[in-house]
């Protein structure tokens, strides 16, 4: 199959160039592959895998899109990385693969912040929330709203799949549960991840071993954003009888580092806690391998899968997560949960469990590792081809909804009510028969 | 019998299509029976209302008029051989190219240009699909048509041959010192090898072109600049009269179009009694010429044809002789309206 790929690429600091990385590589390898960006720069790497084709969102090359049988559009939360991917595939139908769920900031910020274009937001709200949508859109552009009870109340998660021929979450039951089902087929796969070796596994599992067990030492990855709920988790630590007994990594970049400098210096945490920024791959091995419990914590979530989940698992290492969104249909053998209402008490009744048996906790760690191969890319690979051959084959119901759409909006204007369902069902029946091949059933 | 023809065209454009649905209603009311075009609209150059297009031929209601009942539909081009009717035979003239093998021409109204250009290419086909076998019967003008609506959409159709427009008219005379090159002017019959190629014959070869060079890509422009463009003569509009004298005294026909449908061209030739160069990828020209015996086909490139125009200019008897073949063979193909009136009854 010639596939059209569109996502982050590294060096872009999203998980989702790292995803790619997992990915292309499998998928390269038994399709032909073209990766798009409009990235200034796009890493070696990437090179080595497939070629890497430029496009400008105002004016993509429709041509050469359309040589590809599909396109696979990976869509995420942040407007910088997805904001071109977003604008293709809006007007070409493909596969959009949702990393996150809520995207409510994403077309909020895309539209009225960067756009200027408010109309075009309160339109999205209205099209699919109809007039509470909308009011609350209002209500949410004059500040009477928070961003947060938007992107939980109005995920738009639809409004990304508005044109597309398929949709893949990595979080099962969760666009049912946010009722956000789109209009074309959806799937949930395993979030992919290829774990490493087991020889290199035992290597880092004896650098662990290597180390001084007190002070444990306690690590968060990844883009530090408020939903990582790093303010609660110092609070946790600091009214922790026992905190001299961990020491806390902050690893990756702060959405706000002078408060979170300023709240660890109020909390007399300066001892405790300390902050490293972005980090290379190898000094990622360094500190994962030499950790001893991840914290992970997410919320509100977006309903995100999280590749530094299964990276944690790779290692071995247990983990504290929230149990919302995908974190929530993690077994529970595998994972510490947090619950959202009660997070502080939450977070120091695990630290005094994992400072009481640390063994346990390893096991969890042990079980996680041992899940990895639910998550092999190859498997990934070979699902989201099929649920894209599929999806090729029903292509023509985005003819058939457009066209009906069209139909039942004109018929409205001009027919008599009384008259409209016997043409309406005439329309639609035939409708059915030519694009979806209903009379031989 | 009372016949409905329904085809689509678009307005104010006559071509190819035009003539034959007014060839297939003369040959019904020739036949006894009384016969009708219904000409839908079609608009190509708007991909995304295509779809509407076929919903549009879908509910419309041709089993009667007036209280009488029509007999039977005739359907010929797309969208049109979509609407229903119980007694309904397609003659499918094409389907919609763009959807199929031109998919990935460089054309400017190929589907391809647009963003959901291939959404639109899968619902026509599954139109095409699901819709064409309500026909109670499926003929194709040519071999190459009926092949390729097997390979797209996996639909058996017989070939149906008929007889170009006037053919009793089509005469016999004496060979000239030149070939003669008829058809439109446009990438589809690329003149251009032709105009490439005489640049290459040993011998003075001439051709006489039917229409203006204005159409040809700039790429065939300067090879006829550079070299044999005293031996190239365009003729600008022919009148049908013009265009049979010029068959009839022409040593040969050059016809090298790309995957054709069926093409006159040949047929037109054939009964003026002359030799038709075509080239291997020709499609329908290839199913009434006999290599070496009805005309020659050559490898679609300039020098190829060079070496074909140069062999029929060397030896004109030969020429003459493969020209009077054609003649004989279409004789033999039994190529008539009154076969394919009893066909399509």
């Amino acid at each position: 199959m010639k596939i059209n790929w569109f996502s982050p690429l590294l060096p872009a600091r999203s998980g989702i160039s790292r995803y790619a990385m997992q990915v292309l590589p499998v998928l390269a390898a038994s399709h032909e592959v073209v990766i798009w960006t409009d990235q200034e720069q796009v890493a070696p790497e990437v090179h080595k895998i497939a070629r890497v084709a430029r496009y400008d969102p105002a004016a993509p090359p429709w041509r050469e899109i359309n040589n590809g049988a599909i396109s696979f559009y990976h869509l995420g939360n942040q407007p910088d990385f997805h904001a071109g991917i977003w604008q293709v595939s809006a007007r070409q139908p493909g596969i959009v693969v949702l990393h996150d769920l809520c995207l409510h900031d994403f077309f909020f910020t895309l539209s009225v912040r960067r756009g200027q274009d408010r109309a075009a937001y309160l339109n999205a709200m209205e099209r699919w929330y109809g007039q509470e949508g909308c009011r609350s859109a209002e209500a949410f552009c004059a500040g009477g709203i928070s961003a947060e009870s938007m992107a939980q109340n109005f995920p738009l998660t639809r409004e990304a799949a508005r044109n597309a021929l398929g949709a893949i979450t990595h979080c099962g039951g969760a666009l049912e549960e946010l009722h956000e089902t789109p209009a074309c087929p959806a799937a949930a796969l395993d979030f992919p991840y290829a774990a490493a070796g087991e020889s290199r596994y035992r290597a880092w599992l004896a650098a662990r071993d290597g180390m001084p067990h007190l002070p444990y030492r306690l690590v968060v990855f990844g883009y530090l954003n408020r939903n990582r709920r790093l303010g609660p988790l110092l609070e946790a630590l600091a009214g922790l009888r026992e905190r001299e007994q961990f020491r806390l990594e902050l690893c990756g970049q702060l959405w706000d580092e002078s408060h979170i400098r300023h709240e660890i210096e109020r909390l007399g945490l300066s001892s405790i806690v300390s902050l490293h920024g972005f980090l290379t791959e190898d000094e990622v091995e360094q500190k994962l391998s030499t950790a001893h419990l991840a914290i992970n914590l997410r919320y509100p979530s977006m309903g995100e899968a999280s590749l530094s989940e299964l990276q944690f698992w790779d290692y071995g290492l247990p983990t504290l997560v929230t149990r919302t969104g995908w974190y929530a249909s993690l077994p529970e053998d595998a994972v510490a949960f947090v619950r959202p209402e009660s997070e502080v008490a939450d977070l120091q009744s695990q630290l005094r469990a994992f400072l009481a048996d640390p063994g346990a906790f390893r096991a969890m760690g042990e079980r996680g590792r041992r899940l990895l191969k639910n998550h092999d890319p190859e498997r990934y690979v070979d699902a989201l081809t099929r649920f894209a051959a599929e999806a090729l084959r029903l292509a023509p119901r985005i003819s058939a909804l457009a066209l009906a759409q069209r139909i039942g909006s004109d018929l409205t204007e001009w027919l008599p009510a009384a008259a409209s369902p016997y043409l309406l069902e005439r329309a639609s029946k035939e409708i059915c028969t030519i694009f979806e091949g209903h009379r031989r059933g | 019998m009372k016949i409905l023809i329904a085809t689509s065209g678009v307005p104010f454009i006559r071509g190819d299509a035009e003539i034959l649905a007014e060839g297939l209603r003369e040959a019904f009311s020739k036949a006894g029976h009384e016969a009708e075009l219904v000409v839908i609209p079609f608009q190509p150059y708007a991909p995304d209302r295509i779809p509407d297009q076929i919903l549009a031929c879908r509910l419309l209601d041709l089993t009667e008029t007036c209280g009488v009942r029509i007999d039977r539909v005739i359907g010929l081009t797309f969208p049109a051989y979509l609407i229903p009717h119980p007694n309904k035979v397609i003659w499918l003239l094409h389907q919609h190219r763009a959807a199929y093998e031109l998919w990935d021409q460089p054309a400017a109204d190929s589907l391809m240009h647009y963003p959901d250009g291939f959404v639109i290419r899968e619902a026509i086909r599954q139109a095409d699909r699901e819709l064409i076998p309500e026909a109670r019967a499926v003929y194709a003008p040519s071999q190459s048509v009926a092949e390729r609506l097997r390979r797209y959409s996996g639909i058996t159709s017989e070939p149906l041959y008929h007889p170009p427009a006037n053919a009793s008219l089509f005469h016999q005379g004496p060979a000239g010192d030149y070939f003669f090159c008829p058809g439109p002017v446009n990438s589809a019959n690329r003149q251009w090898l032709a105009t490439q190629a005489i640049a290459q014959c040993r011998e003075p070869v001439r051709i006489r072109f039917a229409g203006e060079p204005g159409r040809l890509t700039g790429q065939a422009r300067s090879a006829d600049k550079l070299k044999g463009s005293d031996r190239i003569e365009w003729l600008g509009m022919l009148s049908e009269d013009q265009k049979r004298d010029l068959y009839a005294n022409c040593l040969g026909v050059i016809f090298s179009p790309g995957d054709e449908d069926y093409g006159y061209v040949t047929l037109e030739a054939m009964l003026s009694a002359k030799p038709v160069i075509a080239t291997a990828d020709s499609g329908g020209p290839l199913e009434f010429i006999l290599a070496e015996r009805t005309g020659l086909v050559a490898r679609p490139t300039p020098e190829s044809l060079a070496e074909a125009m140069d062999t029929l200019w060397a030896d004109r008897r030969r020429a003459a002789a493969v020209g009077e073949a054609g003649r004989a063979h279409y004789q033999d193909l039994h190529i008539s309206w009154a076969n394919v009136v009893e066909k399509l009854l």
